[in-house]
């Protein structure tokens, strides 16, 4: 995926031109709603996660500054507070289970951009999926629901110095696996 | 981990890239960071990390509706944001021309309803000017005249990519419940839709990017007809414009 086209589009973007918004939809919109439904867990709520990301990328392309990094970046960030903010809306309970992810879906998604890049994210797909389950819990409840490290030690009962070894241990091992490359 | 003076600090520095610290650690923390180099590079590499992670989720498509749905509540948005051109003397038809045409009507073509994702995928390659370039300088790319009493332009075609361009001088706009159809002609006379335009107002040219399910080895020609908006599933209508391959 060619990242200085994104910028030029979301630059068109920040003129109001509807054309350049619907071609960076097309591009980026199942990375968005991957994570929203990660998140969130039901398709309903997801896409509308994905609709309150994309609208807020129309009002807010002005923001979007190319030196602070990728534009995907950028869009994924908003995703996820937007998908955490529906979260502690809903009062839902957290997805403790990981029932929406098999690795099949990979095979026939779009847009997964240049070999390299594709390989790096599955690396780091797999490496949460292949964390300590005890380790990988504390990251599903902090990364992608939001939570506070004394959130969670409530959630799972676990004494609060457990979490944070355990945050800690899975955020080394991940850095491990994403710095091999 | 040496134990020293960053030590509480540094154990908090991946759950604060995710996110997870409460307030008042939060608070400590960036004070902390404030005055601490080391501690800012630990904090760099781990909002590199958890930036990643959030492409670390398979990707999922959502419904075809919602394109549309977040589309009708776009407020304030221009259709037609193209720039104008501005046609000076010295500037002619030639190559340069098709370059800057095609450049500026690829977007449209991620709109036409009518393409497969596939193909839409496909265009959005030859968004950037350097492809499309490519695509005139390739030596296998065709330039046929299009065979017209009242129309003139040019029709590119590259069979070893599958790709074309339809390009055509001060294409009549239409009525409203009208539009141009382009078909694609099999030996046998078999026609199939490869998608419907309106001319642009104000544009000199009209330029539709054409990339058909099989390659252009299974038609023979192209052809435009008239057909009520929306298209229709053979053609019905007049024909305003034919190429033989
Ligand atoms: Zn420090």
């Amino acid at each position: 995926m060619d990242h200085s086209d994104d910028i030029d589009l979301v630059g068109r973007v920040a003129k109001g031109d509807e054309r350049a918004f619907l071609a960076l939809y097309d591009r980026h919109v199942s990375r968005v709603y991957g994570l929203t439904l990660h998140i969130l867990g039901e398709p309903m709520l997801a896409e509308e996660a994905t609709q309150d990301t994309f609208l807020k990328l129309w009002s807010r392309a002005r923001q979007y500054l190319a030196e602070r990094g990728p534009f995907l970046s950028w869009l994924l960030t908003i995703a996820r507070r937007v998908a955490i903010d529906r979260v502690r809306l809903e009062s839902r309970r957290p997805v403790l289970t990981d029932a929406n992810d098999p690795e099949d879906v990979w095979q026939n998604t779009p847009d997964l951009g240049t070999v390299s890049e594709e390989t790096r994210w599955r690396s780091l797909h797999f490496a949460v999926q292949s964390l300590h389950p005890d380790q990988r819990r504390v990251i599903e409840l902090a990364y992608y629901q939001g939570m506070s490290q004394s959130q969670i030690a409530e959630v799972l009962g676990w004494p609060l110095g457990t979490v944070k070894t355990r945050l800690r241990a899975a955020m080394e091992n991940l850095r491990e696996v994403w710095n091999e490359k | 981990m040496v134990r020293n003076e960053h030590s509480p600090y540094l154990e908090n520095i991946a759950a604060y890239a995710v996110g997870a610290l409460d307030a008042e650690e939060i608070a400590a923390l960036e004070s902390h960071l404030q005055t601490c180099a080391s501690c800012r590079t630990e904090l760099a590499e781990y909002r590199l990390l958890s930036e990643s992670m959030l492409t670390a989720v398979p990707p999922r498509q959502p419904s075809v509706a919602l394109r549309n749905r977040i589309q009708s509540r776009l407020p304030g948005a221009r259709k037609d944001a193209r720039p104008r051109w501005n046609w000076s003397p010295g500037f002619t038809a030639g190559a340069l021309a098709f370059v800057v045409l095609l450049a500026l009507n690829v977007y449209s073509v991620s709109q036409m309803r009518a393409l497969q994702l596939q193909q839409t995928q496909l265009a959005r390659q030859y968004q950037s000017g350097q492809t499309v370039l490519a695509m005139l300088s390739y030596p296998a790319t065709e330039r046929l005249p299009i065979a017209s009493e009242s129309l003139a332009g040019s029709f590119l075609l590259d069979k070893d990519r599958n790709l074309a361009a339809l390009i055509v001088w001060k294409m009549p706009q239409l009525p409203e419940d009208q539009t141009y159809q382009i078909w694609l002609i099999a030996p046998q006379g078999d026609r199939t839709s490869a998608g419907i335009f309106r001319p642009e107002d104000g544009q000199a040219y009209t330029t539709q990017i054409i990339f058909p399910k099989q390659g252009f080895s299974n038609y023979v020609g192209i052809g435009v007809t008239v057909e009520p908006a929306g298209g229709s599933d053979q053609p019905t209508g007049e024909r305003v414009l034919k190429v033989d391959f």
